[in-house]
C-alpha cells in the first residue's frame, strides 16, 4: 500500500515538474503564448515578399521615393511590388483594427495577374463562389486587451516624420521579407509596457484594459 | 489623456424608476443574462440599479426611486483592500477594475458601502445566436473576477482617440462619450461630464445646487468616500426647501 | 539557441501527455481565424462602428432609434436625437429589440404543422410551398365568392404595412380585426366625443404647470411613455418652475409613485372624482365660466350632487371622507390656479363598464382651465401627411371580437391570417376563442417567434425582425405636427445565408406576392414593399417642406433615412377648438363581474413595465428587468396590501390562488404597503404556453381569468372590472426580485451617528 502511495507521489511529482518546466520555458523562452512561433500555414500561400517587398514607392508627401542612386524606386516583379502596407490593411492608420483585405480587393489585380498559379486559382475560386477566406491569425492579443493600430501609427509617424507603412515593422518585424508571416515580438504585456514607458505613452491600466 | 475628473450628476427629482438605464447598461457592457436563480441567490449583476424605498402606508404611502451605480469614490474603500492592485484610482477620476489582475478575493465588494461591485460566480453564458449582440469593445468577464460600473470607459477611450485623430476638442456633452445609462434616461435625470472643467454641465449643476438651499448631496458622504456622483434631492411638494443629505 | 514551444514538445518525447497540456493551454482554434469577406462594405470592417436610424417597434408608439452596427451585427440601440417623439432617449424595451433579432428561438423558415393543432410539431417547408398553400386556401374562398370568410388579425397597424394590409383586404375581400390586449378603444371614442378629433392629441406634459392624471401608467407603459417621460423631466426640473403632479388611481403604480400626491379612488369611480373636481372649480368660480356653462348645459346638469363632501365616501372607502373631500378641494384649486394645467386618463380608468363616462368626465376638465389645443394642455394633432398611409388604426373592440368568435363557432370563418397579434394569449378564456379556433380550418401566422397564436397555427410564414426590414410608422399620437417615422433594415437578415427558400420575409412583401399569385391588383405604386415605401417618400419630397430639404429625390431619400424620418414642425393641426364644449356625461355606476360576497377583491391587471402586454416575455433582458415598484422579475406576482396579507397569513412568495367567476390562476404574493385594501394587482405579460425558452410556462396569465364585461357604449373590454377571491395554496416559492430581503437594523434614534469627513480625519485614510 505504502509502495503504491509513494509510486503515485513520484508520478505526481514528475508530472508537476513537467508542467512547471513547460510553463517556465514557455514564459522566458521565445515561444509565444498567444500566437505562433513559426509562421502558421495559411489557406492560400500569400507571399508578403512579392507584394510588399522593396518598400514604398512614394514618400509621405506623395513625391517619388528615390533609391540609392537617386532614381525613383521602380517596381520589380522579381524582388517585390513594394505595395504600401495600408493599400491592403486599409484601416491601420485610421482605426483600431488594421483589417484583412477583402477578396474583392485581391481580385482587383488578380482578375488578370497570375494565370496558372495554383494559389491564385484558389483565390479566384473563392471569389467566384463567394466563399470568404479563413486566414489564420498570426498576431493576437487576448480579449481583455484593446489594441489600437491608429494611435500607435500616429505616434510613430509623427515622431519620425515617415509614412505609415514605415512604422509597421516596429511591432511586426520586416513582414515584407517574410514569405510566411510569423510573429516577431512577444507582444506580451511587458513588451507593451516597456515600449510605452520608453516613449512616454500612458501606462494607466485602462489605456488597454476595459 | 488630459486632466479629467469624470463624474455624474443624478437628479432624483427627475428619476421615474423606469429601468431604461439598467437595460442600456447590460446591453453596452456584456453583462451576463440575469437568470431567475441569480436573483434568488442575490447574485444578479446590475452595474446600475434603481432602488425603491417605501415611505408610509396606504393611503399615505410614497415610493422613492434612486439609481445607484459605482460612485467612483475619490477615497474608495474598495481600493486599499485589494491584495493585487486590481482596483485603483486613475488620473481621470475613474475607479478602475482591472479584470486581468483580479484574483477574486471579493474583499473590495465587502468593503464597498454602496454594494455596486459584483462577482462572477459563473462563467457567463449566452445562447450562441445572442453572442452576436456582444459589444466587441468590452471584455467579457470570466468566472471568478469582480466587475462593476466603468463609466463606460470604452466610450471615453474611443471618443478621446477619435477626437485626437481628427484634431477636435473633446466635448463632454458628446453622446458618444456619455455612458449608456445617461443616453438612455428618458427624463435626462443622469448627466455625465468632467468635474475638472468648471464650464462643463456637471460642474455648473454641482455649483448651482451646492449653494445654501441647493439640492446636492452625495451618498453616505459621512464615510468620507468622496464620491464622484452628485445626487440632487427629490423635491417634496409643500416641504421647505431641502436640507442637505 | 532559444527553445521554441514545438521543439520543447518534441524534446519531451512528443509525448501525448504534453500534447494534451499544450492543447489545454492553447487558444481555441476559432479565435485564431480571421476572415476575409468577398466585398468590404464599411459596416463589416472590423472595429468600425456605424449608427443607422430606424424606428423601434417595441413600444406602443414608434420611437426613433439609432442602432450601432459593428461587423455586420447590431450591437446597441440608442435614441435618435433628431426624432420628435423621443429626442434621443429610449426605453428598456427598445434596447431589448436586439435580443429579438438574435433570439435563439426565432423561426428560421416557413413551417407547416405536422401534428395535431397545438401539438407544437412543425416541419420546415420552402417559401414557394408555403405561399402556395396559403394562396390555395384564399383562391378556394374567392372561387366560391366567400372572401368574407377571411379574417386578418393584426396588431393596430400604422404606416405602409397598414396601407398594404388595408389595400389587400379592400381588393381581395375579407375583414380586418385588430387586437390589442389593453385596448385603446375608449380613449379614441372619448377624443372624438370630447374634442371632436379623429387623431389622438398630444399631451403636453413638458409645458404644463399642473398635471392631473387618472389611471394611466403614463410614465411606464401607457401610449407613449418615453415621450411623456421626456416631458416629465422638463416638467420637474426644467427652465420653468417645478410642476405639480397629482395622480388618481385605484392601484399604486410606478406613475403614482412619482406623483406629488396619489389620490386613491375605488375602481370605476374616476369619473365621479373628475366631476367632483369640476364641481369645485365651477362652484368656486375658478375656471372658464363660459366653458362651465356649456359643460353643464347652462346649469341643467346639477353638479352640486358631486360636491366633494357628498361623493368622497363613494370615491374612496379607505380614506376618511372629510379628508378625501379636503384633498379633492385642494387638488381642484391647484388644478384651476396653476395653469397651464392638463387632465387626462386611461388605463384602468377606461377599463370599466362605465369607462367612457370616466374618460369623458376626465377629459372635459381641460375645458374648464382653457387647456384644449393649448401649449401645456391637450395639443391637437394634424392628419397624417400621406392620405392613404394610416396612423394606427382603431382597435377592434371586444364586443366585435365576441361576434367574431360566435361566427367562428358557426364555421363562418374559414381562413385566419394573424400578424403581430397574439389573441390566443390575450383574450380572456371566458370569451371562448380557443375553443372556437378549432372550427377555423386554416390559421396562418406571420410571426417570427413561436408565440401562443403561432403555436396554434397551421402554417407559419415568419416575418423579418423590425431591424431587418422596411416600414414606416406614423406615431399615434404624434408630437403635435405631421411626421412619418421611417424604419430601414440596419443589418442583413440573420437567416439570409439559409437561402431564398428558407429564412424570414417581410410581411408587406409576402402580402404583395400573395396578391400577385391570386391575380388581385393591389394598385400599389411599386413591385416590392420597398418601392411602395419609396413612393411614399417621393410624395413627401413633392410636398417641398419639412425636416429634409434636398435638390433631388435621391438625396431626399438618403436624408430621410439618415434622420430616421420626415417631419414638419410647421404642419400643425388646423382644427379649431370645438366652439362648444360638449356637455358632461351622465354618470353611470361601474358593474363588476363576480359576486361581491364570494369574490370580495377587485382584480386590477396592469401592463408589466418591461413585458408590456406580453410581447416582451421572450426576451431575457426584459424578463430580468425589475419591476419599478416591486423589483420583481421573471415571475407573476400579485400585489396585496401588507396589512391585509398579514391578516390572511400571507407572506411574500406564498403561492396565492386568485379565482374569478371564470377561472383561476396562481401567483406569488408580494405584500406591500401601497396596495389599497380591497385590491389585488397582477402584472400582465407572463403565462405563455409557447414563446420560446424564456417565456414558455413561466408565471401565469392574468388576462385568462377576466370576465367578459365590456364598456356599455364602446364595447371595449372592461379588463379592470373583475372581482376575485384569493386564498393561500400552501406552497411557497422565492419571488425573484432585485430588492434585498435583509431588513434594516433597528437603530436607537438618540444614538448619534459618527460623522467622518476628510478634514476631521486628517491623515487617517
Amino acid at each position: 500500500m505504502a509502495g503504491l502511495i509513494s509510486l503515485v507521489g513520484v508520478a505526481v511529482l514528475a508530472g508537476t515538474v513537467l508542467v512547471v518546466t513547460f510553463v517556465i520555458s514557455a514564459w522566458f523562452g521565445r515561444p509565444i503564448v498567444f500566437g505562433y512561433d513559426d509562421g502558421p500555414a495559411q489557406p492560400i500561400a500569400f507571399p508578403h515578399t512579392v507584394h510588399a517587398g522593396v518598400g514604398p514607392l512614394l514618400n509621405a508627401d506623395g513625391s517619388p521615393r528615390l533609391d540609392e542612386e537617386g532614381q525613383p524606386q521602380r517596381v520589380n516583379v522579381m524582388s517585390g511590388l513594394g505595395l504600401d502596407c495600408t493599400f491592403c490593411h486599409r484601416m491601420a492608420a485610421t482605426e483600431a483594427a488594421a483589417t484583412i483585405p477583402s477578396v474583392g480587393l485581391c481580385m482587383s489585380c488578380h482578375v488578370t495577374v497570375g494565370d496558372g498559379n495554383d494559389e491564385i486559382e484558389k483565390l479566384r475560386q473563392a471569389a467566384d463562389t463567394g466563399t470568404p477566406i479563413d486566414w489564420t491569425r498570426v498576431h493576437r492579443v487576448p480579449d481583455h486587451v484593446h489594441f489600437v493600430h491608429e494611435a500607435h501609427i500616429r505616434f510613430f509617424t509623427e515622431r519620425d516624420g515617415v509614412p505609415a507603412s514605415q512604422v509597421c515593422s516596429t511591432c511586426h518585424g520586416e513582414v515584407a521579407a517574410m514569405t510566411t508571416v510569423r510573429q516577431d515580438r512577444s507582444l506580451k504585456m511587458s513588451d507593451c509596457v516597456d515600449c510605452h514607458r520608453d516613449n512616454g505613452a500612458p501606462t494607466d491600466c485602462t489605456t488597454c484594459h476595459y | 489623456m488630459g486632466e479629467k475628473s469624470w463624474g455624474m450628476v443624478i437628479d432624483v427629482d427627475k428619476c421615474t424608476g423606469c429601468q431604461a438605464c439598467v437595460v442600456a447598461c447590460q446591453s453596452e457592457n456584456n453583462i451576463p443574462i440575469n437568470e431567475e436563480e441569480h436573483f434568488n441567490q442575490r447574485r444578479a449583476i446590475e452595474w446600475i440599479r434603481v432602488e425603491r424605498y417605501w415611505e408610509g402606508e396606504f393611503p399615505d404611502v410614497k415610493a422613492r426611486f434612486i439609481p445607484i451605480l459605482c460612485q467612483h469614490c475619490g477615497e474608495a474603500p474598495c481600493e486599499p483592500v485589494c491584495p493585487v492592485f486590481a482596483t485603483y484610482h486613475n488620473d481621470q477620476g475613474l475607479n478602475v477594475q482591472v479584470y486581468n489582475r483580479c484574483v477574486g478575493t471579493r474583499f473590495c465588494a465587502n468593503n464597498c458601502p454602496y454594494h455596486v461591485r459584483f462577482f462572477n460566480f459563473w462563467e457567463p453564458e449566452w445562447p450562441e445566436t445572442l453572442t452576436n449582440q456582444l459589444n466587441p469593445d468590452v471584455t467579457v468577464r470570466s468566472r471568478g473576477i469582480m466587475e462593476k460600473c466603468t463609466f463606460c470607459v470604452q466610450r471615453i477611450r474611443r471618443t478621446e482617440r477619435e477626437s485626437e485623430r481628427d484634431g477636435v476638442d473633446l466635448d463632454d456633452g458628446d453622446r458618444a462619450l456619455s455612458p449608456a445609462c445617461v443616453n438612455a434616461c428618458p427624463t435626462s435625470a443622469l448627466v455625465f461630464g468632467d468635474f475638472a472643467d468648471p464650464e462643463s454641465k456637471v460642474s455648473r449643476l454641482k455649483e448651482q445646487e451646492e449653494k445654501e438651499d441647493g439640492r446636492a448631496y452625495r451618498l453616505l458622504e459621512n464615510y468620507g468616500t468622496e464620491p464622484s456622483v452628485v445626487y440632487l434631492k427629490k423635491v417634496e411638494e409643500g416641504a421647505k426647501s431641502a436640507s442637505h443629505g | 539557441m532559444p527553445l521554441t514551444r514545438r521543439q520543447f514538445l518534441t524534446l519531451t518525447g512528443g509525448s501525448a501527455a504534453a500534447a494534451v497540456i499544450f492543447q489545454a493551454c492553447g487558444v481555441p482554434e476559432d479565435e485564431l481565424k480571421v476572415q476575409a469577406p468577398i466585398g468590404m462594405p464599411e459596416d463589416i470592417v472590423t472595429g468600425l462602428q456605424n449608427w443607422y436610424a430606424t424606428t423601434c417597434r417595441w413600444c406602443p408608439t414608434g420611437e426613433g432609434i439609432v442602432v450601432k452596427v459593428m461587423e455586420g451585427r447590431a450591437k446597441k440601440v440608442e435614441g435618435n436625437v433628431d426624432h420628435p417623439i423621443n429626442r434621443g432617449t429610449h426605453s428598456a424595451r427598445c434596447e431589448a429589440g436586439l435580443q429579438a433579432l438574435y433570439h435563439p428561438d426565432r423561426i428560421r423558415g416557413p413551417l407547416v404543422r405536422s401534428g395535431e393543432r397545438g401539438s407544437g410539431r412543425f416541419e420546415e417547408i420552402s417559401w414557394t410551398d408555403a405561399i402556395g398553400r396559403l394562396t390555395l386556401q384564399l383562391r378556394r374562398l374567392s372561387d366560391s365568392g366567400d372572401q368574407s370568410a377571411l379574417a386578418m388579425v393584426t396588431e393596430p397597424l400604422a404606416g405602409h404595412t397598414g396601407m398594404v394590409a388595408e389595400r389587400f383586404l379592400a381588393r381581395y375581400g375579407g375583414r380586418r380585426v385588430s387586437y390589442e390586449p389593453l385596448e385603446r378603444t375608449v380613449l379614441r371614442s372619448v377624443v372624438k366625443r370630447v374634442f371632436d378629433q379623429d387623431v389622438m392629441p398630444d399631451l403636453d406634459v413638458e409645458r404644463a404647470a399642473y398635471v392631473l392624471s387618472f389611471g394611466a401608467d403614463w410614465l411606464n407603459t401607457w401610449i407613449s411613455p418615453v415621450r411623456y417621460s421626456r416631458g416629465y423631466g422638463e416638467f420637474r426640473q426644467g427652465d420653468r418652475k417645478r410642476g405639480t403632479f397629482v395622480h388618481a388611481d385605484s392601484r399604486f403604480s410606478m406613475t403614482a409613485a412619482n406623483a406629488d400626491r396619489w389620490l386613491h379612488v375605488e375602481p370605476g369611480s374616476e369619473g365621479v372624482l373628475a366631476l367632483s373636481i369640476a364641481q369645485v372649480i365651477v362652484s368656486e368660480g375658478l375656471g372658464n365660466s363660459a366653458a362651465a356653462d356649456e359643460l353643464t348645459d347652462g346649469g341643467y346638469i346639477d353638479l352640486d350632487a358631486f360636491a366633494p363632501e357628498r361623493v368622497a365616501s363613494k370615491i374612496s372607502t379607505a380614506v376618511p371622507s372629510d379628508r378625501m373631500a379636503d384633498d379633492i378641494r385642494q387638488v381642484a384649486r391647484g388644478f384651476a390656479e396653476h395653469r397651464p394645467s392638463l387632465a387626462f386618463g386611461g388605463g384602468s380608468a377606461a377599463a370599466h363598464t362605465n369607462g367612457l363616462f370616466n374618460m369623458a368626465a376626465i377629459y372635459s376638465l381641460n375645458y374648464l382651465v382653457d387647456s384644449v389645443d393649448r401649449p401645456g394642455g391637450i395639443v391637437f394633432n394634424p392628419r397624417p401627411p400621406l392620405q392613404d398611409v394610416p396612423a394606427s388604426q382603431t382597435t377592434t373592440p371586444f364586443s366585435t371580437w365576441q361576434s367574431l368568435i360566435s361566427e367562428m363557432n358557426r364555421e363562418r370563418v374559414k381562413v385566419m391570417m394573424v400578424r403581430g397579434a397574439d389573441p390566443f394569449y390575450g383574450l380572456p378564456d371566458s370569451a371562448g376563442f380557443r375553443a372556437a379556433s378549432f372550427k377555423v380550418p386554416y390559421i396562418f401566422s406571420f410571426s417570427g417567434t413561436m408565440d401562443d397564436t403561432t403555436a396554434m397555427s397551421d402554417l407559419v410564414l415568419p416575418e423579418l425582425d423590425p431591424l431587418e426590414t422596411w416600414d414606416t410608422d406614423i406615431p399615434d399620437p404624434g408630437p403635435g405636427y405631421q411626421m412619418v417615422s421611417f424604419q430601414q433594415p440596419v443589418v442583413r437578415p440573420f437567416f439570409e445565408e439559409r437561402g431564398r427558400h428558407l429564412g424570414a420575409r417581410g410581411f408587406g412583401d409576402v402580402l404583395m406576392t400573395i396578391a400577385q399569385d391570386l391575380n388581385v391588383d393591389l394598385g400599389l405604386p411599386g413591385e416590392t414593399f420597398r418601392e411602395v415605401l419609396q413612393d411614399g417618400a417621393r410624395r413627401l419630397f413633392n410636398l417641398r417642406r419639412g425636416s429634409v430639404s434636398a435638390p433631388d429625390f435621391r438625396s431626399f431619400w438618403n436624408g430621410v433615412l439618415q434622420r430616421g424620418g420626415w417631419w414638419d414642425v410647421g404642419a400643425v393641426s388646423t382644427d379649431s377648438v370645438p366652439s362648444r364644449a360638449p356637455s358632461l356625461p351622465t354618470p353611470t355606476d361601474p358593474v363588476f363581474d363576480g359576486d361581491p360576497d364570494s369574490h370580495p377583491m377587485h382584480l386590477i391587471p396592469f401592463a408589466s413595465a418591461s413585458l408590456t402586454d406580453g410581447r416582451g416575455a421572450a426576451l431575457p433582458w426584459l424578463q430580468a428587468t425589475p419591476d419599478p415598484t416591486s423589483t420583481a422579475t421573471w415571475r407573476t406576482w400579485v400585489e396585496i396590501n401588507a396589512s391585509v396579507a398579514d391578516d390572511m397569513g400571507i407572506r411574500e412568495g406564498d403561492v396565492v390562488r386568485i379565482t374569478s367567476a371564470h377561472g383561476s390562476m396562481e401567483a406569488l404574493a408580494f405584500p406591500n404597503p401601497a396596495t389599497p385594501f380591497k385590491v389585488v394587482a397582477v402584472p400582465v405579460g407572463q403565462g405563455h404556453r409557447a414563446g420560446g425558452r424564456y417565456a414558455r410556462n413561466r408565471g401565469s396569465n392574468v388576462l385568462s381569468i377576466l370576465g367578459p364585461g365590456s364598456d356599455s357604449e364602446t364595447g371595449a373590454l372592461a379588463w379592470a372590472a373583475t372581482r376575485v377571491k384569493i386564498e393561500k395554496t400552501g406552497d411557497w416559492m422565492r419571488l425573484p426580485k432585485f430588492e434585498n430581503a435583509v431588513s434594516e437594523e433597528p437603530r436607537d434614534e438618540h444614538h448619534e451617528i459618527i460623522k467622518i469627513t476628510p478634514v476631521d480625519s486628517g491623515g487617517v485614510h
